[in-house]
C-alpha cells in the first residue's frame, strides 16, 4: 500500500509540472503562427467566398484574400472546414488560428455581441442577410407581418439566425443546421417557408442549379452589415492581419480580387485608412 | 457530378473511415487485454482504478469523447496535442482505441474467467507458471469463446467511424455532406449504405470461416 500510494504521488506531481510548464511555456499568437509557418483558417464552404472550382480546387474571394495575407506576412495559409456552430471551440482550442468566412460583424442570434468571443480585424466587405423563399411564393411573402408564425431555415450561430427568430416571432418556429446551405436544402425539400442567408451566398448561388426553385425575396430588407476576420481575444495576430489588409487595400489587390468575384460593389474601399 | 465522379469522392472519404477502422482495431485489440487485467487485477487500488476509468469510458458518448481529445487540451492547457494535417484522424483515433478498448476488455474478462478454476489447478500440478498457463492453456480458449462478442463489437465500429465527423475528419458522411448533401443532391447519401453493406458483410464472411476454424474439438 505503501509503494502505491509513493507511486500515485509521483505520478501526480509529474502531471501538475507538465500543466505548470505548459502553462508557462504559452508563447503570443503571432510567434507560434510565425514558428509554424502558416495559419489555419476555419471555413465552411460556400460560393462566393471558399468553394471547390471544377477542378476541385479551393478558391473564391476569401481563399484568395487569405492567401494574399499570408504572403505579406511571409506565412502560408491553411483552409479547414469546420462545423460552423463549433467555430468558437476550434478557435479557442487552437485547431483553427483564424475564422475567415464571410464573418459577419455582428450579434449571435441571442442578441450577444460577437466582440465577446473574438477580436475582429479590419472590415473588407458589405453584407447584409436576405430572406429566400420559393419563387412561386414571393407574392403571397409580401410583407415583413407575412413571415409570422412561419417556419424559419437558417445556420446555427449565423447572424441570420437572429433575423429568422424576429420574423417569424418565436425561436420554436426556427431550425438551425451547420452550414447555410444545408439550410437551402431544407427549403427545396419544402421543410420549411423561408430561410436566411447571407446576401453574398444568395447572390451566387439562389435561382441556379439545385436552388433554382428559390428566389431571393425582397420584401424584408434586414440592416447591411459587414465581413471583417475573428481571432482569439487578445490574439497580436490580430495588428499583423490588419497590416496586411491595409496594404492590400492600398496596392488595389483587394480591388482586384472584389472584380474577380463581382464584388466590386460591396467592397469596402481605402481599409485601414485615417479617417 | 456522374455516377464514377460520385464514388470516387466516396472512395476517398471511405479510404479514412477503413484506416480509422482498421488502426482502432489494430491498438484497441491489445489494449483490451491490459485493461481486462488491470480490472482483475488482485491488487485493489489498481483494480478500482480501471474499473472507474471503463465505467467512465463506457458510460459518456463517444461523440462526447471526441470532443474532449480533439478540444480540450488546447482549451483548458493551451497545448496543441493535435496539430498538423493529420491531427483531426489522430484526435479521433485516440477516442476510437480507448473507447473500444474499454469495450474489448469487458468480453476478455468475461472470457477468462469463464475458464474452469480447474484448469488452473490442473496446470498448477503439472508445475506450470501462472504465465505459461495462461499463454499455453487459457489464451486460446478464450479467443474460442469471445469471438461472436468481439465480432459484433468490430462490426459497430465500422459504423462507428462516421461519429469522427464531429470533429470534421474527411470521413465518407463528411465527404458526401460538403460535396453534396450541401448542395441539394441526396442520392450519394443511400449510396453511402452501398459501401457499409458491401464491407459488413466481407467482415460477417470473415468472422464465420474464423469461427469454423476455431471449432475443433467440439463433440
Amino acid at each position: 500500500m505503501k509503494r502505491f500510494t509513493r507511486i500515485t504521488a509521483l505520478v501526480l506531481a509529474v502531471l501538475m509540472a507538465a500543466f505548470v510548464f505548459a502553462a508557462c511555456g504559452k508563447k503570443s499568437d503571432w510567434a507560434t503562427v510565425e514558428e509554424k509557418g502558416y495559419f489555419v483558417c476555419g471555413i465552411t464552404v460556400y460560393a462566393p467566398m471558399n468553394y471547390f472550382d471544377d477542378d476541385g480546387n479551393l478558391t473564391g474571394f476569401d481563399t484568395e484574400f487569405a492567401t494574399a495575407v499570408a504572403e505579406k506576412l511571409g506565412l502560408e495559409a491553411k483552409f479547414q472546414v469546420i462545423s460552423w456552430p463549433n467555430k468558437y471551440m476550434e478557435l479557442n482550442s487552437g485547431a483553427i488560428d483564424l475564422i475567415w468566412n464571410g464573418f459577419t460583424y455582428g450579434n449571435e442570434s441571442d442578441g450577444k455581441s460577437r466582440t465577446e468571443y473574438v477580436d475582429f480585424t479590419y472590415a473588407y466587405l458589405e453584407n447584409r442577410q436576405v430572406v429566400i423563399t420559393k419563387a412561386d411564393r414571393v407574392a403571397e411573402l409580401n410583407t415583413a407581418e407575412a413571415f409570422a408564425g412561419k417556419k424559419a431555415v437558417a445556420e446555427g450561430g449565423s447572424s441570420g439566425e437572429g433575423v429568422a427568430v424576429e420574423l417569424s416571432g418565436a425561436e420554436e418556429n426556427v431550425t438551425t443546421f451547420t452550414s447555410q446551405s444545408a439550410a437551402l436544402m431544407e427549403l427545396v425539400a419544402g421543410n420549411a417557408d423561408f430561410a436566411v442567408i447571407d446576401y453574398q451566398m444568395a447572390k451566387a448561388m439562389v435561382g441556379t442549379g439545385d436552388y433554382a426553385v428559390l428566389a431571393i425575396n425582397e420584401a424584408v430588407q434586414p440592416e447591411s452589415e459587414v465581413y471583417a476576420i475573428g481571432a482569439r481575444k487578445g490574439s497580436d495576430l490580430t495588428a499583423k492581419i490588419n497590416e496586411a489588409i491595409k496594404a492590400l487595400s492600398e496596392d488595389g489587390t483587394l480591388a482586384e480580387l472584389a472584380e474577380k468575384y463581382d464584388l466590386t460593389n460591396d467592397l469596402i474601399p481605402n481599409i485601414g485608412a485615417e479617417a | 457530378m456522374g455516377f464514377l465522379d460520385v464514388t470516387q469522392k466516396l472512395f476517398e472519404g471511405f479510404g479514412v473511415s477503413c484506416l480509422l477502422f482498421i488502426l482502432t482495431l489494430v491498438f484497441s485489440l491489445p489494449l483490451g487485454l491490459v485493461i481486462s487485467f488491470g480490472s482483475m487485477s488482485k491488487f485493489k487500488p489498481l483494480s478500482w482504478i480501471v474499473r472507474t476509468f471503463v465505467w467512465i469510458i463506457r458510460g459518456t458518448p463517444l461523440m462526447l469523447q471526441l470532443f474532449v481529445v480533439f478540444y480540450v487540451p488546447g482549451l483548458l492547457f493551451n497545448i496543441q496535442l493535435f496539430s498538423g494535417d493529420n491531427g483531426r484522424f489522430t484526435a479521433a483515433l485516440v477516442a476510437f482505441v480507448i473507447n473500444y478498448a474499454c469495450y474489448f476488455s469487458e468480453i476478455y474478462r468475461g472470457g477468462i474467467e469463464g475458464i474452469p478454476k480447474g484448469q488452473y489447478e490442473a496446470a498448477e500440478v503439472l508445475g506450470m507458471t501462472a504465465v505459461e498457463t495462461f499463454f499455453t492453456v487459457i489464451l486460446m480458449q478464450v479467443v474460442k469463446r469471445i469471438l461472436a462478442p468481439i465480432s459484433n463489437e468490430v462490426i459497430t465500429l465500422v459504423k462507428d467511424t462516421s461519429l469522427a465527423r464531429v470533429i470534421a475528419v474527411a470521413e465518407i458522411f463528411f465527404v458526401n455532406e460538403m460535396d453534396y448533401l450541401a448542395y441539394g443532391i441526396v442520392w450519394p447519401l443511400f449510396y453511402i449504405a452501398v459501401f457499409f453493406l458491401v464491407f459488413v458483410g466481407a467482415l460477417t464472411l470473415f468472422f464465420g470461416w474464423c469461427e469454423k476454424k476455431l471449432s475443433y474439438y467440439r463433440v
